[in-house]
């Protein structure tokens, strides 16, 4: 019955006055319950529909207001019968039209209805009593409650989590199993809390956007990731559709379905066959009767044959060799047995008619249920790795001829720093017996007092990579005393930079070092012999000297002229020989100072080196010049020394006919800086170069040049110091240059 | 007070002392042991009194002039007597040793006679004109 209908009856009603015959009529005749009272509220008129509707006959003239039995409202809640509509609208009570109301008869069944009640007025429009139309909506209710029932049994019973969102991302409802699916228990722990805070923060802002867009009215799909309240990710897909809530708003209505299994099953099985394609071996899959069910690309490399070609033939056909054709029934009968079989060398044939070695590792294949349906074989190509075996094999075997050969204990270890090997000689030595080998068995024969330096060198050696060279201590088990050994080990590597072995060995420099001992030692001694001789020749020579001087001062009156002349030879001789020891102990000296650490200034050395020639030079007004000269790593002492010995022979040995002149310089040559030394002196007989460098070497006679033939001698043992040179090149009568040559 | 064992030396110095016109009392020991015995006596024998100046060798017989040397400085009469010490070696370890065992100067014996003699000027600086 439509509002239509319902105002058409009650302006029947009105317009024709109550009690009309032809009004009546209508009414009995209607299909819905019609009611009428006086201005009081009491019944007047009431249709037959009235009383099928509420289950009992009316009482007219007192019943008042309603022709119900009892009235409850839309929640159950009892009306009072001053209080329904009719009542409210006669005693001019306003209330909201269009309730529902249920009622019930008295036989306790009850119904849903809608009261339309009006006025009834009459020619002055005095209200003269009510009419009431009671449209019965129960059947409608039940349609619409079987519906919601429907619904709400399809939102809670579906596997996906179904979600109402609010613009602002506000969750207003979620069903059971989104809340499972979130980890929630209660529908409270999620409503009215923002939906952002479920999702992984990279993903939140796209999932705003998303929100924001479905909540303008489009449709849409997303994948977006959760953390859930137990705190793990889990990878959603959602289906989203706006819905017209009832608060006005346009807001987000989601299925999401968790695809984290799906995802992750995806990714595996991507994986897998990355795996399969991506492996250097042939990954084959065959079936039971040996036809070949999958081919992966290492095996079109390995055999020649693409998987369109391979796929579908039985293996035995197509790269079992004729001569191995019993192989595939043993091998398909095993794996009926569900036996795997573990690298079973073999040989197969390419398409090209190649064999290849073959090492095969076959296992049964099995369906969901465990039944074998096939069979996956994995075939590598040990052809290249059997020959270097037998190469590597070849070459062992030569190594250990060869080592076994060598006067040195020889030995190997692994990467890793283990003794894998040592030669004959070894075993010789130490007496060990070959089969207790142990890799640390050297720890036992090395003295107490190396240990810990031998096992630092090497283990750090181990760990660097970098080969080493160390000496110590074995004890000769056949001589029963300790004998120095020199042990060295270089890394062998692969192509890619790899140590894959040590080679070591240890050479008995016992001899050696026994040689370079002495040696040492009796340069020591002999130095400190020239130390203390040059000391202790001094005091009896100084007193030669300054009483042969107090003879010829105090007594010259008294001494003949012959007394006079002997003595001046031996104050002479003494003078001599005081700069004979001077300079000998300068030579002892020579090498004696330590290394120089810093480089330094040349020309410093240099101008002390004119100070202390400043006496002969004035003398002889000998034009000394030097070029810029470089800084050296040398003890100033010594390339003070040099300068002064070059420089002061350069002047003594000057020409009687000119001027001397002495010019220095330096020069760079590759990594060494070349300094010299030249005069326009006399010169050296060519046959004399080599010579003029050795201790006590002269080639004058004092009278002519006095000197004590050590100043060279020093110079070279200076150079020799520092690993350098000094030689000389010289023009007899024009001049010499000496040069020396320290590393730049 | 010299300490010294070779007379040729002991000369000179008593030329080179002489030649500072000081009056000097002269005592001459010629070996490391008698000085050592000396130094310890005038330690312990209240009459005796410790030198103006020691003039010391540092080669001597018996023992050395360094260990004569921290006898001298053993004692307190003798801590803050001036010691020049006289030697014909001019390495400095030598003079370094003997300066830190407390010596005040070290001469090296020249080898000419009037180098020599410079010794006199320098010994002048202990030897006070009070000096006997």
């Amino acid at each position: 019955m439509t509002q239509s209908e319902v105002e058409g009856i009650q302006l029947l009603v009105s317009g024709t006055g109550d009690g009309h015959q032809y009004t009546r009529t209508i009414l009995d005749a209607l299909p819905v319950a019609v009611y009428t009272t006086d201005a009081q509220g009491r019944l007047t008129y009431f249709n037959p529909a009235a009383v099928t509707l509420s289950g009992r006959v009316p009482q007219l003239g007192s019943d008042q207001w309603c022709v119900t039995w009892r009235i409850y409202d839309e929640n159950g809640t009892l009306v009072p019968h001053d209080r329904c509509p009719m009542a409210m609208l006669l005693q001019n009570i306003a209330v909201e039209p269009g309730g529902e109301y249920q009622a019930e008869r008295p036989d306790g069944t009850r119904f849903w209805f809608m009261p339309y009640p009006a006025l009834l007025r009459d020619a002055d429009g005095k209200v003269t009593g009510g009419i009431n139309v009671l449209v019965d909506t129960t059947e409608r209710r039940n349609r619409e409650l079987r519906a919601h029932e429907q619904f709400r049994a399809i939102i809670e019973t579906t596997p996906e989590c179904v979600k109402i969102v609010a613009p602002n991302g506000d969750l207003l409802f979620m069903n059971p199993s989104g809340l499972e699916m979130i980890g929630a228990t209660r529908p409270d722990d999620v409503t009215g809390r923002s939906v952002y805070d479920l999702i992984m923060p990279e993903h939140r802002e796209f999932y705003r956007e998303f929100n924001e867009r479905i909540c303008r009215g489009e449709k849409g799909t997303l994948e977006f990731d959760i953390v859930g309240f137990a705190g793990e990710r889990r990878n959603m897909e959602t289906h989203a559709a706006p819905l017209r809530y009832f608060d006005g708003n346009t807001v987000q209505l989601a299925v999401t379905r968790d695809v984290t299994e799906r995802k992750r099953q995806d990714r595996a099985a991507l994986l897998l066959s990355a795996i399969v394609d991506s492996s250097d071996d042939a990954i084959v899959s065959k079936d039971l009767n040996g036809v070949i069910t999958s081919w992966n690309k290492a095996a079109e490399r390995l055999f020649g044959y693409t998987a369109a070609e391979a796929v579908g033939r039985p293996v035995a056909e197509l790269i079992i060799p004729a001569d191995r054709q019993e192989e595939e029934p043993q091998i398909l009968s095993r794996l009926r047995r569900g036996e795997r079989v573990d690298h079973f060398e073999t040989k197969r044939q390419c398409k090209d008619g190649t064999l290849l070695d073959i090492s095969l590792t076959i296992s049964p294949v099995k369906d969901a249920k465990g039944t074998i349906i096939g069979a996956s074989k994995i075939a590598r190509n040990i052809t290249e790795s059997k020959r270097i075996q037998a190469a590597l094999a070849a070459s062992e075997s030569q190594f250990r001829q060869l080592a076994d050969a060598m006067p040195q204990i020889v030995w190997t270890a692994g990467p890793d720093g283990r003794v894998d090997y040592y030669n004959e000689r070894w075993y010789e030595f130490t007496g060990f017996d070959r089969n207790t080998f142990g890799d640390i068995s050297w720890e036992g024969i090395l003295h107490p007092g190396d240990l810990q330096r031998c096992r630092a060198t090497w283990y750090e050696a181990v760990k660097s990579g970098e080969p080493y060279n160390i000496e110590y201590r074995f004890f000769d088990r056949a001589n029963q005393q300790w004998r120095w050994f020199v042990g060295r080990a270089l890394p062998v590597r692969d192509e890619s930079g790899t140590i894959v072995k040590w080679f070591g060995s240890c050479t008995d420099i016992d001899q050696q070092k026994r040689v370079q001992e002495d040696l040492r030692r009796a340069n020591q001694d002999l130095e400190q012999f020239a130390f203390s001789a040059s000391h202790d020749l001094q005091e009896p020579l100084r007193t030669v000297k300054i009483y042969s001087e107090l003879l010829l001062k105090r007594h010259a009156d008294a001494l003949s002229g012959e007394a006079h002349k002997f003595l001046g030879f031996v104050h002479g001789a003494a003078t001599r020989m005081e700069l004979l020891i001077r300079d000998l102990l300068a030579y002892t000296h020579a090498a004696k100072i330590e290394a120089a650490s810093e480089a330094i200034d040349s020309n410093e050395a240099f101008h002390s080196a004119l100070a202390d020639l400043a006496g002969l030079i004035s003398e002889t007004g000998a034009q000394i010049t030097a070029d810029h000269l470089p800084s050296v790593r040398v003890h100033s002492t010594h390339l003070q020394q040099l300068f002064q010995n070059l420089i002061g022979n350069a002047i003594k040995y000057r020409s009687r006919e000119r001027t001397p002149e002495v010019h220095v310089a330096a020069e760079r040559q590759q990594d060494e800086w070349i300094f010299s030394v030249r005069d326009n002196g006399i010169g050296i007989d060519p046959e004399y170069k080599e010579n003029i460098f050795g201790l006590f070497r002269r080639l004058h006679s004092s009278d002519e040049y006095s000197g004590t033939g050590i100043g060279l001698a020093i110079c070279r043992r200076i150079m020799d110091r520092y690993h350098g040179r000094i030689w000389v090149e010289s023009e007899p009568g024009r001049g010499s240059v000496f040069r020396f040559s320290f590393p730049a | 007070m010299i300490v010294e064992d070779n007379d040729a030396d002991v000369f000179l110095i008593q030329e080179a002392l002489a030649g500072t016109g000081l009056r000097i009392e002269l005592e001459i020991l010629l070996d490391g042991e008698q000085a050592i015995d000396f130094f310890e006596r005038v330690e312990h024998d209240p009459d005796l009194s410790c030198p103006t100046l020691i003039i010391l060798d540092i080669n001597l017989p018996k023992k050395q002039g360094g260990e004569v040397l921290k006898q001298i400085r053993r004692g307190p009469k003798c801590s803050a007597a001036p010691v020049l010490v006289v030697s014909t070696s001019d390495s400095q370890p030598d003079r370094e040793r003997m300066a830190s065992l407390g010596a005040d100067g070290y001469f090296r014996k020249p080898s000419e006679y009037e180098e020599f003699m410079k010794l006199g000027a320098i010994a002048k600086k202990w030897l006070g004109p009070q000096s006997s």
